[in-house]
């Protein structure tokens, strides 16, 4: 930050701002925002000059792009339908397309598919754009969709995505441009399920993912699994004028301050998802700034209604009252975060229910229902480990409130590795940690349906499974948003998982990188940032 | 040249008393100093370790956060203090475990040799070559996660080494003519190794103990991460450091601090035992 | 004499085989103990029961673990190290480059490292008690009692970020001149040096203090011998068991435990091979990656055994 005419004014601010604008905020909306915040009318103009800079400057061609992720492994992989790390996403990204995208705003936008139609929400038509072609040269076709959306039904591929794939009973190519896909039951989110990283199109027939032969902005040039990966621009895009940049060179730096370190000496021009506590070190140096996004990722702490002390009335309602919320939004995110309701559907989302206010930290309440549950003084475990994002400081916090009122929470920190297949969805009381999701039907089909796959506290309603079926198939939004937000309050008192704050998502980049904005579907805009970004000279 | 060996060829009455230099005597006060802490540390502490008493991050010294605050705003003092109890107590207890085990083992191979040298030393070698992350992940599958577990742990990884070192040392004793003199005698493998090779093989494996309880004061905390033994809010200082890595850019108290403990710990002990009095560190002189 | 010699060679490394055998079947225990299962990892959290079974069935992980092994150690016999279980590639392929890297460090580490620990190791022995001797001893604690994480920080802190005179991530395969290796190598280098040297130092310092106090020398002494003469000439041949084993021990640390410094410079090494291999559970990986860990380490030990016995004319029986 070089501009310091503001005092107290922060990247973090700007990139509210940003925010804001890209919401729709108008030009006097903005200012009176910075009167309430007490920032000077003058002062706002500058940084409203430079938040809307950022926004509109003109794209730069050329130029060798290096960023780093903190996730990698032997295990990284060019299949879309294996793809689990942010560094799968973000080399998927840039390879391949999807039938449809995204954009910031959450609108469903086309990217391979020219339109995208249904009468009955059931049986939808997808016309592709023509001339499309592969980086090997082969056009794109129907068979090519076929193949990619078949291999999730394929049980022995092992897709990210097999449970949502599953609802497409019968996808079929109707003539070389046009794929009809028949849904076992109506869904009006299709749409959005197939901008999902996993959905992305391979060629008809591809085997191996040594390399990749994709539609995508970028052609695989060197792809070492664990190491890096290089990515030189497709000449041949289909999209007019195709990559700003040259190259693009990925790889994952897993310890935080090494990858902080790695931007701020240049070796790197993004550290993807930096921890709050990096950010001051980030904005004490010229030429740096962060990007950030808030898309609905959060840590939340399951208590299982099957098992005890989840099954003891009472409790559960609790452990949310205990759970100081403001002080894990300001102490464990530093302020990078948006307090929750113990729902999983995020701010960003149109369907969020703003009636539905969160918990009020409230440890008397707290107190008197461990006491009327009676398990008051008695030591309750608590599995929390690394692998859920701040779940140890949560729990910490946790344990600090209870100390408090005589209740006793008995943090057990376990191990990583094997966490998810050991402890998450196991233990009576365990943390978990959830990725965004576009739609409020997956995330609620994933997690909250009696037989969702990852039915984290065993939360079992057939009032809410009915619901959910009904929602799906119903087109009109406004009915849509009724029955969700019904949903929704429904989760946030009756289900054991307690979300107490969605937690932003903070890129720190230099200056140099421009383009790059937010994504409903995660940092890095939503991983797609290669395609858009720039570098200035 | 002749006088600098004298001090050590001839002794001088001083000798022969339990006599330490100032330089010992300082380090032996520090290395009680942290044993009274462990035991009395958290009855002084301000703050409960867990607690957040501060909402800025990395906070400098102050009059209320003696050591500032970490990087989730709580009192550093306070948990140093705290990680006082875990950091001593559990390096200790598996430095002794280590070096008994490995210098026990490692003069009866020496000794006896044959089938029971070679057998012994291909175990622990075996043992030795394990990746500790592997081992410690294993450990902890299958026996659970607890402070005796821990100690343990560290005690059997550092165990090859001691016993490397120790037969190495007496191998070379062992074939000394006062121990051939002694066999010739009759004496037996106990009375061989208490007798005859410990006192002369003394200096070195102290030396080695000591800096073998540095590795396992680091060793610990990367053991904690793997959610073997120390639970929070509570944390060794090793653990304190590395959590508050994020901090060494700002020169924040909460990473240099606990490194300061870890330091002062750590060389104290090893310039204890360079300072021992001659009588117990060298019997052979 | 000759004769003698190679027998005990030969016999020296047929131990270690067995050793190596001992080994292999303790690494395949050991990563059949590990928690969680591997395919529930593989195909990640979305798993269903049939998947699971089917690729259970397919990966052969059905059939009893002493039959596994067997395979497994016949396939390492035949040089066939088998497919990672993570991405399907050839072991061997995903070890080859990495191993390099790790042999490279390891060897410019060792250049380093190794000279400057026996020079101070044997220099602080001869002025025992000096100023000099207390400095140094006092100086390598205080080194390696600060964690190897802050030494790297500290280093890529002071050298990349603020000094911008060294790069802050050491990719090996980008080395294209002296000049750019010694960029590359610096800062890791100096990272292990601090690690690896005080060990080193010590030990050689305490054997040679030992040998001092022995007869001959006090003979040697008598006899009016220089103090170089008397350490180098007459001490340290007698001290050389002791050293050489705290130097392989300490080397050993060079392939499987410099997994901080090759997070913290983001190179390319087996060590964090072996690490993601664990996280995944990918078998194959971690008994091959483990294997190379013993292998390397016997070596190393064997070697210091040899060069003991040979040191010591008693010891040649």
């Amino acid at each position: 930050m070089t501009n310091k005419s503001v005092t107290n004014w922060t990247s973090r601010d700007d990139a509210m701002v940003e925010n804001a604008m890209r919401r729709g905020a108008t030009r006097r909306d903005l200012l009176r925002m910075f009167m309430a915040g007490g920032v000077s009318l003058a002062a706002g103009g500058t940084i409203l000059g430079r938040a809307s800079a950022a926004l509109a400057a003109t794209p730069v061609r050329g130029g060798h792009f290096k960023a780093a992720g903190w996730s990698a492994s032997t295990a990284d992989t060019l299949d879309p339908a294996k793809a689990s790390l942010s560094t799968d996403y973000v080399r998927c990204c840039s390879v391949y397309n999807r039938l449809t995208f995204l954009d910031e705003t959450g609108t469903v936008n086309m990217e391979l598919a020219d339109s995208i139609d249904t009468s009955d929400a059931k049986v939808w038509t997808i016309k592709l754009k023509s001339g499309v072609t592969f980086h090997n040269g082969k056009s794109l076709t129907a068979a090519d969709v076929v193949y990619s959306l078949n291999r999730h039904l394929d049980e022995n591929i092992g897709s990210k995505v097999n449970s949502i794939a599953k609802q497409m009973v019968e996808i079929k190519a109707v003539d070389p441009l046009t794929v009809q896909i028949t849904l076992v039951a109506a869904n009006a989110d299709l749409p959005t399920i197939l901008s999902m990283h996993h959905f992305m199109i391979i060629a008809e027939g591809t085997t191996d993912f040594s390399t990749a032969n994709g539609t995508g902005a970028f052609k695989v040039e060197v792809f070492e699994p664990g190491v890096k990966s290089i990515m030189v621009r497709n000449e041949n895009y289909f999209k007019s004028g195709g990559a700003h940049l040259d190259s693009f060179e990925y790889f994952a730096i897993s310890d935080d301050s090494a990858r902080v370190n790695a931007l701020l000496s240049g070796d790197i021009h993004l550290a993807a998802s930096i921890k709050p506590q990096s950010i001051r070190l980030v904005e004490s140096q010229s030429g740096f700034d962060l990007s950030t996004t808030t898309s609905g990722n959060y840590t939340n702490l399951n208590m299982r209604l099957d098992m005890s002390p989840g099954d003891k009335a009472g409790f559960i309602e609790g452990v949310k009252c205990l759970l100081n919320r403001e002080l894990i939004q300001k102490s464990v995110a530093r302020g990078l975060a948006e307090i929750a309701n113990d729902q999983p559907i995020s701010p960003m989302s149109p369907y969020y229910n703003a009636e539905l206010k969160p918990r009020a930290y409230d440890p008397e309440k707290a107190k008197s229902l461990f006491e009327k549950a009676g398990l008051l003084g008695q030591s309750i475990p608590v599995v929390a480990s690394e692998a859920a994002t701040s779940s140890i400081e949560m729990a910490t916090l946790l344990q600090q409130s209870g100390a408090e009122i005589g209740m006793k929470f008995d943090i057990q920190r376990v191990p990583s590795d094997g966490y998810w297949s050991n402890y998450w969805l196991v233990a009576p009381i365990h943390f978990g940690n959830i990725n965004p999701r576009p739609t409020p039907d997956i995330l609620f089909s994933l997690l909250y349906d009696t037989n969702a796959p990852w039915n984290e506290s065993q939360y079992k309603s057939k009032k809410f499974d009915s619901m959910l079926v009904e929602a799906r198939g119903e087109l009109d939004f406004a009915k849509r948003k009724t029955i969700y937000d019904e949903m929704q309050v429904m989760v946030s008192n009756e289900a054991g998982t307690a979300i107490p704050v969605f937690l932003s998502n903070v890129d720190a980049k230099s200056s140099k990188l421009q383009g790059l904005k937010a994504n409903p579907l995660g940092g890095q805009m939503g991983y797609a940032m290669a395609e858009y970004v720039w570098l200035e000279a | 040249m002749a006088p600098m060996f004298s001090k050590g060829f001839l002794p001088t009455p001083r000798h022969f008393g339990y006599h330490m230099n100032t330089v010992g005597i300082c380090a032996a006060a520090m290395v009680c100093f942290w044993a009274v802490v462990a035991v009395i540390g958290p009855m002084l502490s301000p703050y409960p370790p867990g607690e957040i008493v501060d909402f800025d991050y990395y906070g400098p010294m102050s009059s209320t956060l003696w050591m500032g605050s970490d990087y989730l705003g709580r009192d550093i003092f306070s948990r140093i203090l705290m990680g006082a109890r875990y950091t001593v107590g559990i390096s200790l207890a598996a430095v002794c475990l280590a070096c008994f085990s490995g210098v026990v083992l490692g003069m009866t191979a020496a000794v006896v040799g044959g089938w029971l040298d070679t057998g012994l030393s291909r175990l622990l070698d075996a043992l030795n070559s394990i990746p500790s992350k592997l081992f410690g992940l294993v450990m902890v599958a299958a026996i659970g996660s607890s402070i005796p577990v821990l100690i343990v742990l560290l005690g059997v990884i550092y165990t090859p080494g001691a016993f490397r070192f120790a037969r190495a040392l007496a191998v070379n004793i062992n074939t000394m003519d006062y121990v051939t003199v002694a066999r010739a005698r009759g004496e037996r493998t106990g009375y061989l190794i208490a007798q005859e090779i410990l006192p002369n093989i003394t200096g070195p494996v102290l030396a080695d103990l000591g800096l073998r309880f540095v590795f396992i004061v680091l060793l610990l905390s990367g053991l904690s991460f793997l959610g073997l033994g120390v639970q929070p809010p509570n944390a060794d200082w090793g653990s304190l450091v590395r959590e508050n890595i994020g901090g060494l850019p700002f020169g924040a108290p909460a990473v240099l601090m606990p490194c300061l403990a870890i330091a002062s710990l750590t060389i104290s002990v090893n310039l204890l035992i360079d300072n021992l009095p001659v009588k117990i560190r060298d019997r052979s002189e | 004499m000759n004769m003698q010699i190679s027998r005990l060679v030969l016999g020296r490394l047929g131990v270690a085989f067995v050793t190596l055998l001992i080994v292999s079947f303790v690494v395949f225990a050991a990563t059949q103990m590990l928690p969680g299962d591997v395919v529930q990892i593989l195909l990640g959290q979305a798993a269903t029961p049939e998947a699971v079974a089917a690729l259970r069935e397919a990966m052969h992980l059905n059939d009893p673990a002493i039959l596994r092994y067997g395979h497994w150690l016949i396939g390492l016999a035949q040089g066939e190290l088998g497919n990672s279980y993570a991405n399907d590639m050839p072991v061997a392929d995903l070890i080859g480059g990495r191993l390099a890297n790790t042999l490279m460090l390891a060897a410019v580490t060792a250049a380093v490292a190794v000279p400057l620990a026996l020079f101070l190791g044997i220099t602080t022995a001869m002025y025992r008690g000096s100023v000099y001797d207390r400095i140094i001893t006092m100086g390598i604690v205080a080194v390696i009692s600060v964690p190897e994480f802050m030494i790297a920080t500290l280093a890529v802190l002071t050298f990349a970020v603020w000094l911008k005179w060294l790069p802050a991530l050491s990719f090996a395969n980008e080395v294209t001149s002296v000049t750019e290796m010694l960029r590359v190598f610096a800062m890791p280098v100096i990272t292990l040096c601090c690690v690896i040297s005080a060990q080193m130092i010590r030990m050689t310092r305490a054997a040679v203090i030992d040998a001092l106090k022995m007869p001959y020398v006090e003979m040697a002494l008598l006899k009016g011998a220089s103090r170089r003469r008397m350490v180098l000439r007459h001490a340290l041949p007698n001290a050389i068991g002791p050293i050489v084993n705290a130097v392989a021990l300490s080397l050993s640390y060079l392939l499987g435990g410099v997994i901080i410094v090759e997070t913290i410079f983001n190179y390319p090494g087996i060590a964090k091979l072996m690490v993601d291999a664990v996280s995944t559970r990918d078998l194959p990986l971690i008994q091959t990656c483990a294997m190379i860990f013993c292998l390397g380490y016997l070596l190393l030990i064997t070697l210091a055994d040899i060069i003991a016995i040979l040191s010591n004319p008693k010891l040649r029986k």
